[in-house]
C-alpha cells in the first residue's frame, strides 16, 4: 500500500478542521471496508487517512427518540442487524445489514461509511431510501440534515460538502403500520455484491416505497400512492405492470461483469413483486 | 512521501505488547510481520477469504481491512492465543478430531472464526454455523467436517 | 482388512498439529536472515510489445538493491517447462498473456519493492491477442509463440501445439448400425485453482550451491529443472518443499522459481517473492474447452461408437497442458464398452494465462461433454440414465480401452451405490429434478518413488517420502503404514518429506498416484527392515532365515512369538544403531504408448444429484449430492471423505459460478476473489453424502487405489442432467450461474413459443 499520514482526531471540531485543510487529499476511515480495498489498488492515493472512530461526539450505538431512532455514525452493520427496534420497525434495514459482507465485514463496517462511500449497489442504502433516512453532517459551516436522497449522486459520489462529516443516521418512525422487506440477486449464496437489491416498504395506509440498488449510477427510490401495489384483489399482472413503469428509470451499466443488464432488469421485476407480496404478507401475517 | 510510524499498545494473545508500525501497514501485516506471528494467513487482501481472521476486542474481523493503528489499545487474539500453552482448546481438538484441517491454511481463520461464533451462540444450529463460517473460504474441504468440528466442540462445552 | 494396525482407520492427520495452532510454516512464513523481498512488474493488457524499461526511478527507492529485466538474464533467455521448454525466465521482447512478468524488483523490504515496481516505467504497444479458440484457430490469428520455437513441427505455424488422435474401431463405417446419434457441443470455462496459499517461492545462495523454497508439489522435479537453468549438479540444488496450502495441480511446476533461483544468484542474497492472489490467478489455471460428441446407439441404448473433437484453449506456454489434453482426451469415450472411438484433441495456443494441471487433468471437460451427451442420449431414447450407463458400463476386466489396462473395478456397483442413495426410481419431489453422471479418469502411466524407513533401536520409525502432502493427508498414510508393518504405535514415527537434500527420489505428486506409488515404495521400505529383522533373528536364534516370520510387529520362530522391539534391541547390541530399509515403486515407461504407459489404476466416480431451479431467477437450489468413488481401500475413510467432498464442492464451483470474464481485448477483468466467485459454506448442498465401493483391488498397500480427483469428475453433467430433469431444458455450457440457467429458460420458452 503507498504511504500516508494517519490522523486520529478526538472531537468533531478537530475532525472538521483536518477535512476541511486537506479537501481532497483526505479520507474518512470508519470500517475500513471499503476505504483499505481501494487504498491497496491504488484507486484511491489520500495524502492523509481520518480515523473517526476516537471522536468523542461520534457514537456507535442506536437511540431512541422522539422522531425515530438515530444511528450513530460508528455503529456497525452487525449491530444494526442485530437491534430488536430495527429487526421489527425498519426489518428490510436489518436484513440488509445482515447480509452486507460476511460476519468479519459486518463487525466493522459502518452504515454511515456505506451510505457516504456512495456505492451504486450499497446493500443497506435503498432500506434507508424507502424509509425515507436522513444524515445528520457536521462540518465547518455548522450542523445540518440531509435527506439520504438528497445526499447520493453517483457512484462515489455525495452532496456532501467539504469538511463535512456524517455524525449520525436518522430514521424517522412511521405514523402509520408497516412491514418492509430486503431482497437481493447475487451470483451465489455465500457473500455477494448484488446484481439487484430491493427494499419493499407497504404501509396499512395502502402506499408502498420501492428502492432499488445496482441498476444506475445511485440507487433510486419510486412510489405508488394509489393502493394498487398493496392491494390483495389486484392480480400479479397488474402490480407487474405498474411496477414495470414505475422502473422505466433503471439504467444498468452495459459494462458491468456482475449481471447482464437485460438480466438485471427482469430481475428487479421479480424482486419487486416477491417484494410486494412480502412485505404485504408481514402487515398481515404473523409478526 | 516518507512513511509515518506510530507506536502503538495492544494486548496480543493476553500479553501486553508494545510495536511501532507503520501508519499505512495492516494489522495483518503488523501481526506477521512485526509480531511475527505467522499463523495468521495472507490470501484476498480483499477481506473475501477470511485467511487473516483475528479477534479483535473479541469480535472476527479480516486483519488485511484494518490499519494496525487501528488495534492501538485493543486486543487481539490470534491462532497462537488459542491453546493454554501445550493443552489445545476445545474447538482444536475437534477440529482435528474430524479431520477438518487438510491443507491447513485457511484453518486458522475458521478456528477464529468459531471461536467467536460459540462465544455468542454456543450451541449454534448447522445454519448458524455456515452463517458464521461463511467469510472463510476452504478450498481443500467440503465444509462438512469442519462444521462438524464445531458441533462436536459446542457439545464438549458443559451444558448452558 | 489388516486388523491390528492403523490403516484402515481413521487416526489425526499426522501434521494436524500444527495445522490447528498455527505452527505449521508455510513457504510465506519462512524468515531468512537478509532476505529481499520481490515484487512483479507486469503490463496491464493481454498482449504487448515491449519497446522499452526504465528502471532508473525504480532504483532510487531506497532499499532496493536489484531490478532484473530480460536484458540482465543470459542471452538466449533460459526457457523452461516440463514439455517444451518454452517458458522464458523473464518476457523478452513481448509479453502473450495478460500478467506475464516484464521485470522484477528486490528491495529490502516489501514496502520498497512496491514502490519500486510501481516506478518501473515500462513502454509498450499494445498488440491484438487471440484468446478465444475460433480467434485462435482462424486462418490469419496472430501466431502465439514462434515458429523457431517448434523447429521442424508441420504445425509450427498454426496455434496448435498439437494434435492427437486416439480411439479404436471404424466409427464412419459403425455409423450404420446405430438407430439414433446424438450430438452435441459442450463447452467448459477457463477456472482457476484458487488454492488459498498463494504461490510462494525463496531462493538463496548455499555454499556454491543454491537453496530453494517453493509451494512446489514436484521437489524433485523442480530440482532438475533449476540445476539446468542455473548450470549447477543436481547435488549443488536443494529444494526444500514445506506442505503447499493447497495445491490441485496448479503447484506441480515450475513458475517463478527460476526468476528468484536467477535474483538471489546475482544479489548474493536470499530473494522472497509471495504472489498476490491476484498473481495466482495470471498464473495458473485449467485449459477451458471446446468438444463436440457424436454418440452412437442402438434404440435398446447400447453404444456404437463415439466421435469426439475437442479443442483445448491452453493459453501462451505449453507448461504441462498438452499432456492434459492428450490424457484427458485418451478416455474420452468413457468408462463403457465401445465398439468404436474416434477422439481428435487439440492443444490450442491462446494470448491467456498457461494453463497447467489442475485436479481431474483434462478429464473434466471431457466427462462434461460426453455424460451431459449420454443424458441427452437417454432421453432421446426414453430409457433410464442409469439403466443406460448400466447397460454399457465396463465389468472389472473388461478390455474397455483397448492397448490399455483393463477396467479395473466393479464400477456398475459404484453407480448402483450412487443410485441407490440419492433413491433414483422414486418420486422426485415436485418441482426438483434428479440427474446422474459417471466419471473416469486413468491414474499415473509411469512412476517413481523411493523411500526409506529407519527403524529406531527403540522400535520408533523415520519414513522419508518425496511426497507433497498439499491437505490430502500423504504423511499420515505413509505413518501409518510403516505403523501397520513394523508395530510401532502411531506417534511413534515420524515422516520426513520436502527436502531434496535428505529424502530420496520422487518423481511427481500428481494423478492421485501417491498412496499407490509411494505407498507401496513405503511399504517395501518396510519389507525390507523386515527382512533385515529376519535375518537378525535367525542369528539371534540360531536358525534359518526361512523359518523366522516377521509381520505387524512382531517376530514368530516355531511357535514362539517376540515383539519386534525385543528382539531389535538384542539384535543391535551394545552398539546400538538402527535397520535401515530401502523401497521402491517403478512404473516403467512404455514408449510405444500413445500415453507412455498403461494407467496403474483408474479413478472411477458416479455423481447424483437432486435439485430444483427457480424459473424465475435462475437460482439453482441442490438438495441431495451424492458420490461415490470407488478406491478399492481406504487406508484412512476420514482423509478419503475429506477429499471427496472438497473435489465435489470444488466440482460445484466450475458447474455453478466459476470462470474468468475476459474483456473485449483478452484482459482479465476478474482477478481476485470479489469477483470470482468460489463455493462458500453457505453454497453447499442441503445434504451431501460421500460413499466409497471397497473391493481391495487397487494395486495400492492393502488393495488402495488413488483417489482424490474421482469426486470432481462427473459433478458439472450431473447437476445439468438434473436442471435437464427439471425445467427440460439442457444447458452446454458452463458455468451454470442463475443468469445463463435463467438465459437458457427464456430463449427455450421462446422458441416452444414460436412452434
Amino acid at each position: 500500500m503507498r504511504a500516508f499520514a494517519y490522523e486520529r482526531p478526538e472531537s468533531l471540531a478537530e475532525a472538521v478542521g483536518l477535512l476541511t485543510e486537506h479537501g481532497p487529499e483526505a479520507r474518512l476511515l470508519a470500517g475500513g471496508t471499503d476505504l483499505i480495498i481501494r487504498l491497496r489498488d491504488g484507486t484511491i492515493r489520500p495524502r492523509v487517512v481520518v480515523d473517526v472512530k476516537r471522536i468523542r461526539e461520534l457514537d456507535d450505538g442506536i437511540r431512541q427518540t422522539g422522531a425515530g431512532l438515530t444511528i450513530g455514525a460508528r455503529a456497525t452493520m452487525t449491530a444494526i442487524g442485530a437491534d430488536e427496534r430495527i429487526r421489527r420497525d425498519f426489518t428490510a434495514l436489518a436484513e440488509a445489514a445482515a447480509v452486507v459482507g460476511a460476519v468479519q465485514i459486518r463487525n466493522r463496517a459502518t452504515l454511515a461509511g456505506n451510505t457516504c462511500n456512495a456505492s451504486p449497489a450499497a446493500d443497506t442504502v435503498p432500506a434507508l431510501l424507502a424509509f425515507d433516512a436522513v444524515v445528520v453532517a457536521a462540518g465547518p459551516a455548522g450542523e445540518r440534515r440531509i435527506r439520504v436522497n438528497d445526499l447520493l449522486v453517483r457512484s462515489g459520489v455525495t452532496t456532501l460538502t467539504q469538511g463535512e462529516l456524517v455524525t449520525a443516521i436518522e430514521l424517522p418512525q412511521p405514523d402509520v403500520a408497516r412491514s418492509s422487506v430486503h431482497l437481493r440477486r447475487t451470483r451465489r449464496r455465500g457473500h455477494d455484491l448484488a446484481a439487484v437489491t430491493v427494499a419493499c416498504v407497504v404501509r396499512a395506509d395502502g402506499s408502498t416505497r420501492i428502492a432499488y440498488g445496482s441498476l444506475g449510477p445511485r440507487p433510486v427510490l419510486v412510489g405508488d400512492d394509489s393502493g394498487l401495489l398493496a392491494d390483495p384483489a389486484v392480480p400479479d399482472d397488474a402490480k407487474a405492470a405498474l411496477l414495470a413503469e414505475l422502473f422505466t428509470g433503471a439504467s444498468p451499466s452495459p459494462r458491468s461483469m456482475r449481471a447482464s443488464p437485460d438480466y438485471r432488469v427482469a430481475m428487479l421485476h421479480v424482486l419487486g413483486l416477491r417484494a410486494v407480496r412480502a412485505a404485504m404478507g408481514r402487515l398481515t401475517g404473523p409478526p | 512521501m516518507t512513511a509515518r510510524t506510530r507506536r502503538i499498545e495492544l494486548t496480543v494473545n493476553g500479553r501486553s505488547r508494545f510495536v511501532e508500525v507503520a501508519v499505512h501497514h495492516t494489522l495483518l501485516e503488523a501481526v506477521r510481520d512485526d509480531l511475527g506471528l505467522t499463523g495468521t494467513k495472507e490470501c484476498c487482501l480483499v477481506g473475501e477469504c477470511g485467511a487473516c481472521t483475528v479477534l479483535v476486542d473479541g469480535q472476527s474481523v479480516d486483519s488485511c481491512l484494518m490499519l494496525a493503528v487501528e488495534a492501538d489499545g485493543a486486543s487481539v487474539t490470534t491462532v497462537e492465543g488459542l491453546a493454554d500453552g501445550d493443552r489445545l482448546a476445545r474447538l482444536q481438538l475437534a477440529f482435528l478430531d474430524t479431520g477438518a484441517a487438510q491443507c491447513g491454511f485457511c484453518i486458522p481463520g475458521q478456528l477464529i472464526s468459531a471461536e467467536a461464533l460459540l462465544a455468542t451462540t454456543p450451541h449454534p444450529t448447522r445454519a448458524e454455523i455456515e452463517e458464521g463460517l461463511a467469510g472463510n473460504l476452504c478450498r481443500c474441504a467440503g465444509y462438512e467436517q469442519i462444521f462438524e468440528a464445531v458441533e462436536l466442540a459446542a457439545r464438549a462445552e458443559a451444558p448452558a | 482388512m489388516s486388523e491390528n494396525g492403523p490403516v484402515g482407520g481413521s487416526p489425526p492427520r499426522v501434521g494436524g498439529i500444527g495445522r490447528v495452532t498455527g505452527r505449521q510454516a508455510y513457504v510465506a512464513d519462512i524468515r531468512l536472515e537478509d532476505a529481499l523481498h520481490v515484487k512483479l512488474v507486469a503490463i496491464d493488457v493481454a498482449r504487448a510489445r515491449i519497446v522499452g524499461i526504465d528502471a532508473s526511478a525504480a532504483l532510487t527507492v531506497p532499499g532496493v538493491r536489484l531490478v532484473i529485466t530480460a536484458a540482465d538474464l543470459p542471452d538466449p533467455m533460459p526457457r523452461f517447462g516440463p514439455q517444451w521448454q518454452d517458458r522464458p525466465v523473464l518476457a523478452v521482447g513481448e509479453t502473450h498473456y495478460h500478467g506475464e512478468p516484464v521485470a522484477a524488483v528486490a528491495a529490502d523490504t516489501v514496502d520498497a519493492a512496491e514502490e519500486a515496481a510501481r516506478l518501473v516505467g515500462v513502454e509498450f504497444e499494445e498488440l491484438p491477442a487471440v484468446f478465444t479458440i475460433a480467434a485462435a484457430l482462424a486462418p490469419d490469428a496472430p501466431l502465439v509463440q514462434d515458429p523457431s520455437l517448434r523447429p521442424g513441427d508441420p504445425l509450427a505455424r498454426t496455434n496448435v501445439l498439437r494434435e492427437h488422435h486416439y480411439g479404436w474401431g471404424n466409427v464412419d463405417a459403425a455409423g450404420g448400425d446405430a438407430e439414433v446419434v446424438v450430438e452435441g457441443t459442450y463447452a467448459f470455462p477457463m477456472v482457476t485453482q484458487f488454492a488459498i496459499e498463494p504461490h510462494a517461492f525463496i531462493a538463496a545462495p548455499d555454499g556454491d550451491g543454491i537453496a530453494i523454497w517453493s509451494s512446489i508439489q514436484h521437489p524433485s522435479w523442480l530440482q532438475r529443472v533449476i540445476a539446468g537453468l542455473v548450470k549447477l549438479p543436481l547435488a549443488k540444488v536443494r529444494v526444500f518443499a514445506p506442505d503447499p496450502g493447497g495445491g490441485f495441480g496448479g503447484k506441480q511446476h515450475a513458475k517463478y522459481e527460476p526468476l528468484v533461483a536467477f535474483m538471489a544468484l546475482r544479489a548474493g542474497r536470499p530473494c522472497r517473492l509471495v504472489l498476490t492472489l491476484e498473481e495466482t490467478f495470471q498464473a495458473v489455471r485449467r485449459g477451458a474447452c471446446e468438444v463436440h460428441v457424436r454418440t452412437g446407439l442402438r434404440r435398446d441404448g447400447t453404444l456404437v461408437f463415439r466421435d469426439v473433437e475437442a479443442n483445448y484453449l491452453i493459453g501462451a506456454y505449453a507448461d504441462i497442458a498438452d499432456r492434459t489434453v492428450g490424457k484427458g482426451s485418451y478416455t474420452a469415450g468413457g468408462p463403457y464398452n465401445t465398439p468404436a472411438v474416434r477422439i481428435l484433441a487439440r492443444s490450442v495456443l491462446s494470448h491467456t494465462v498457461p494453463s497447467t494441471a489442475f485436479r481431474g487433468f483434462g478429464n473434466p471437460q471431457q466427462i462434461w461433454a460426453i455424460e451431459s451427451n449420454m443424458d441427452e442420449a437417454a432421453r432421446v431414447l426414453g430409457i433410464d440414465p442409469v439403466q443406460l450407463r448400466l447397460r454399457n458400463i465396463a465389468a472389472r476386466g473388461d478390455d474397455f480401452l483397448p492397448g490399455d489396462t483393463r477396467a479395473d473395478g466393479q464400477w456398475a456397483e459404484t453407480i448402483e451405490r450412487a443410485a441407490a442413495l440419492i433413491d433414483w426410481g422414486s418420486s422426485v419431489p415436485a418441482g426438483r429434478g434428479r440427474g446422474i453422471a459417471a466419471g473416469l479418469k486413468s491414474g499415473p502411466t509411469t512412476g517413481l518413488s523411493y523411500s526409506t524407513v529407519r527403524l529406531l533401536a527403540d522400535g520408533s520409525v523415520v519414513v522419508s517420502a518425496g511426497t507433497s502432502d498439499m491437505g490430502q493427508g500423504a504423511r499420515t498414510i505413509f505413518a501409518q503404514i510403516a505403523a501397520q508393518e513394523l508395530g510401532a504405535a502411531l506417534d511413534w514415527v515420524t515422516v520426513v518429506m520436502g527436502d531434496t537434500a535428505v529424502v530420496p527420489y520422487d518423481q511427481q505428486t500428481s494423478a492421485s498416484r501417491s498412496s499407490v506409488l509411494m505407498g507401496n515404495a513405503v511399504l517395501n521400505a518396510c519389507r525390507d527392515v523386515q527382512a533385515k529383522v529376519r535375518s537378525m533373528a535367525a542369528r539371534l536364534e540360531s536358525v534359518d532365515e526361512s523359518d523366522v516370520v516377521v509381520d505387524k510387529g512382531e517376530v514368530r520362530i516355531d511357535g514362539r512369538v517376540w515383539p519386534l522391539r525385543d528382539v531389535l534391541v538384542r539384535g543391535l547390541g551394545r552398539l546400538g544403531g538402527e535397520i535401515i530399509g530401502l523401497g521402491e515403486m517403478r512404473k516403467e515407461a512404455e514408449p510405444e504408448h500413445p500415453l507412455g504407459g498403461t494407467a496403474a489404476f483408474y479413478e472411477f466416480n458416479c455423481t447424483a444429484v437432486e435439485l430444483e431451479v427457480d424459473r424465475e431467477t435462475g437460482d439453482i437450489t441442490i438438495h441431495r449430492h451424492v458420490t461415490v468413488s470407488d478406491v478399492g481401500r481406504a487406508l484412512n475413510p476420514m482423509q478419503v471423505r475429506g477429499q471427496d467432498e472438497g473435489a465435489a464442492v470444488m466440482g460445484l464451483g466450475h458447474t455453478l459460478m466459476e470462470h474468468y470474464i475476459l474483456d473485449e481485448t483478452g484482459r482479465i477483468r476478474n482477478l481476485g476473489a470479489i469477483d470470482y466467485r468460489i463455493p462458500t459454506s453457505m453454497d453447499l448442498p442441503a445434504s451431501i453424502e460421500s460413499a466409497i465401493v471397497e473391493n481391495g483391488d487397487g494395486p495400492g498397500p492393502y488393495g488402495a487405489k488413488g483417489m482424490s480427483e474421482g469426486a470432481l469428475l462427473s459433478v458439472a453433467p450431473a447437476v445439468a442432467a438434473a436442471v435437464r430433469d427439471a425445467t427440460g431444458v439442457s444447458i452446454r455450457d458452463l458455468p451454470l450461474t442463475p443468469e445463463r440457467v435463467w438465459r437458457a429458460l427464456r430463449e427455450a420458452e421462446a422458441e416452444a413459443a414460436s412452434q
